[in-house]
C-alpha cells in the first residue's frame, strides 16, 4: 500500500499503522488519568523589524495540558550571533529543529567565512519543517540582522512555509491580537515604539490565552549586538482589568 | 486542554480549618479551555449566616447545582422556621448529587460552616456523585487541587487564629494556581469567625 497512490490506498491499513506505531500505543496501553498530554510551549511570540535591526518577544510559559511546566521558559533561542528564532509548538520538535539548525548554520559560516545571512537560516528552519511536516509541530519564526539586508523577519509556519513579513505572529495567543497588530502597526517605527508594540501585545495575548503566561522576554538585535530585556509580571503593562 | 469536562471551564477552591475559624478561598477565572471569557467568576455561595459551600468544576453546572441547593434549603428554612446547620447542608448537598448518580452533575463541592455558640468548625468535601468526606482539615477541589494540596499541607497548623488561617490559605491558593493554566486571575477569601465574616478579594498573577 502507498500512501500517496490514491489506486493502492487502504484507509483500514492506513490506520492500523497508526495505531500500531510505539508512539501511539501509550492511548491503548495506559488509562487515561495516567496518560501524559504532549509538552507544548503554547505560546505568544512576535517579532517586527525597524530601521537598522529587529525587535522579538515571547512569553514564558510551557505547558502539558494545563499543568505548567516551566513559568519562565525562553524561548528565544539563539541560532547565531545576529539570529534568533522564536519557537512555538512543541517544545520537543522545536529544540530539536533549533539544535540541527545551528549546527548546520555554524558548519556554515565556517565554510563561508562569514556570519550567515538570516534567510538562510529561515530556510533551513524552513526545510526541516518541510521534511517533516506530517510528524512535527512547529510554528517558528526566524529573525535577525545581516549585512546584506539589514533586520529581517521570515516567518516558517506550520505547514513548510517560508515568508518574510516587516511585522507577524506566532502561537496559540497571537489569535488574540491580531486586531490590535492590524490597529497599532504602522511601517517605519522608532525602536522605543516597536518595543511598546511588542511588550503591550505579549501581556494583550497572555491575558486572554491560557497556553500564554509567566513574564515577557524582548530581545533587541542590530549591527552593534543583541540586548536582552526580562520584563517581569509586576513590570508589565497595565492592560483593562476583566 | 484536551477534552476533560472537568478542565474546560477551569478553576479552583480550597478551604482550612482553624481554631473557631475556617477559610474558604476560590479563584476568580471562568474561561472555556484556553481562552479566559471573565475575571470575576467566584465558586463560593452562602447558605446560612454561617455556611459556605464552593464548587468545582462545568460552570453550567456550578451554577445549576448551586441554585438547585438554594431552592432546598430555601424550602427548608421555610417548614423548620430555622437557619440551616452544616452537616445539614452537606447531606443535602451529597444527596442531591447522588440522585443523579448515573448521570451525574460535573461539580465537586466544598462544604464549611461554624456553629457561632459553641464555635465548633466543621469543613467537608464531595466528589461529584456526593461521597463523603467529613473528618478533614483541609480540603481542596478543582484543576490545580493537587498543587494546593501540596502548599496546603506544608502551610497548615492545627489550631491557627484568623490572621494566621488567612495567610496559609491565601499563600496555598496563589502559589498552586500559578501552575495551572485553567485557574487563576485573583482570588476571594471568606474568614468566617464565631462574631464575624471577613471577605478579603486577592490581586494575584494575571495570566
Amino acid at each position: 500500500m502507498d500512501v500517496l497512490n490514491p489506486m493502492t490506498y487502504d484507509a483500514e491499513e492506513d490506520q492500523l499503522r497508526d495505531r500500531t506505531k510505539y508512539s501511539q500505543m501509550d492511548k491503548h496501553l495506559i488509562p487515561v488519568e495516567f496518560q501524559q498530554q504532549p509538552v507544548s510551549t503554547g505560546t505568544t511570540i512576535v517579532a517586527v523589524e525597524y530601521d537598522g535591526g529587529v525587535i522579538i518577544g515571547a512569553d514564558t510559559r510551557t505547558s502539558s495540558g494545563t499543568f505548567v511546566m516551566n513559568r519562565f521558559t525562553d524561548k528565544l533561542t539563539q541560532l547565531t550571533d545576529r539570529i534568533f528564532c522564536l519557537r512555538s509548538g512543541s517544545a520537543a520538535d522545536t529544540q530539536a529543529i533549533a539544535q540541527v539548525v545551528t549546527y548546520q548554520l555554524d558548519f556554515l559560516s565556517a565554510e563561508m567565512n562569514e556570519p550567515p545571512l538570516v534567510r538562510i537560516a529561515a530556510n533551513c528552519v524552513r526545510r526541516m519543517i518541510y521534511q517533516y511536516r506530517d510528524d512535527f509541530l512547529a510554528g517558528m519564526i526566524v529573525a535577525g540582522w545581516d549585512k546584506k539586508l539589514g533586520g529581517q523577519v521570515y516567518s516558517c509556519p506550520l505547514g513548510g512555509l517560508l515568508v518574510r513579513q516587516p511585522v507577524t505572529l506566532g502561537g496559540s495567543g497571537s489569535t488574540y491580537i491580531w486586531g490590535y497588530l492590524d490597529n497599532n502597526y504602522r511601517p517605519n517605527m522608532t525602536q522605543q515604539e516597536c518595543y511598546d508594540f511588542v511588550l503591550k501585545g505579549i501581556t494583550l495575548a497572555i491575558t486572554r490565552d491560557g497556553s500564554s503566561g509567566g513574564c515577557a522576554r524582548i530581545a533587541i538585535i542590530n549591527k552593534d549586538g543583541v540586548e536582552r530585556i526580562d520584563v517581569l509580571g509586576n513590570d508589565l503593562p497595565k492592560v483593562f482589568d476583566l | 486542554m484536551g477534552d476533560d469536562i472537568l478542565s474546560y471551564n477551569g478553576g479552583v477552591a480550597l478551604a482550612m480549618k482553624g481554631k473557631e475559624c475556617i477559610a474558604i478561598a476560590c479563584d476568580k477565572r471562568y474561561g472555556v479551555q484556553n481562552r479566559t471569557i471573565a475575571t470575576n467568576f467566584t465558586k463560593i455561595f452562602q447558605y446560612s449566616d454561617h455556611c459556605f459551600v464552593a464548587f468545582c468544576g462545568l460552570a453550567t453546572d456550578v451554577q445549576t447545582v448551586s441554585e438547585r441547593l438554594k431552592f432546598r434549603t430555601n424550602l427548608y428554612e421555610l417548614r423548620e422556621q430555622r437557619k440551616l446547620k452544616p452537616n445539614v447542608l452537606y447531606n443535602m448537598l451529597t444527596n442531591l448529587l447522588y440522585e443523579r448518580r448515573f448521570g451525574p452533575y460535573f461539580v465537586f463541592a466544598l462544604v464549611v460552616g461554624l456553629d457561632p455558640k459553641t464555635g465548633e468548625t466543621f469543613v467537608y468535601d464531595s466528589d461529584n456523585i456526593g461521597a463523603i468526606s467529613d473528618n478533614v482539615n483541609l480540603v481542596t477541589v478543582g484543576t490545580a487541587s493537587e498543587y494546593i494540596f501540596g502548599l496546603g499541607e506544608l502551610f497548615f497548623k492545627p489550631n491557627m487564629n484568623a490572621d494566621e488561617l488567612f495567610e496559609a490559605t491565601s499563600q496555598a491558593l496563589l502559589n498552586g494556581v500559578d501552575r495551572d493554566s485553567a485557574s487563576g486571575w485573583g482570588a476571594v477569601v471568606y474568614v468566617i469567625e464565631k462574631d464575624k465574616i471577613t471577605v478579603r478579594e486577592l490581586k494575584g498573577r494575571q495570566d
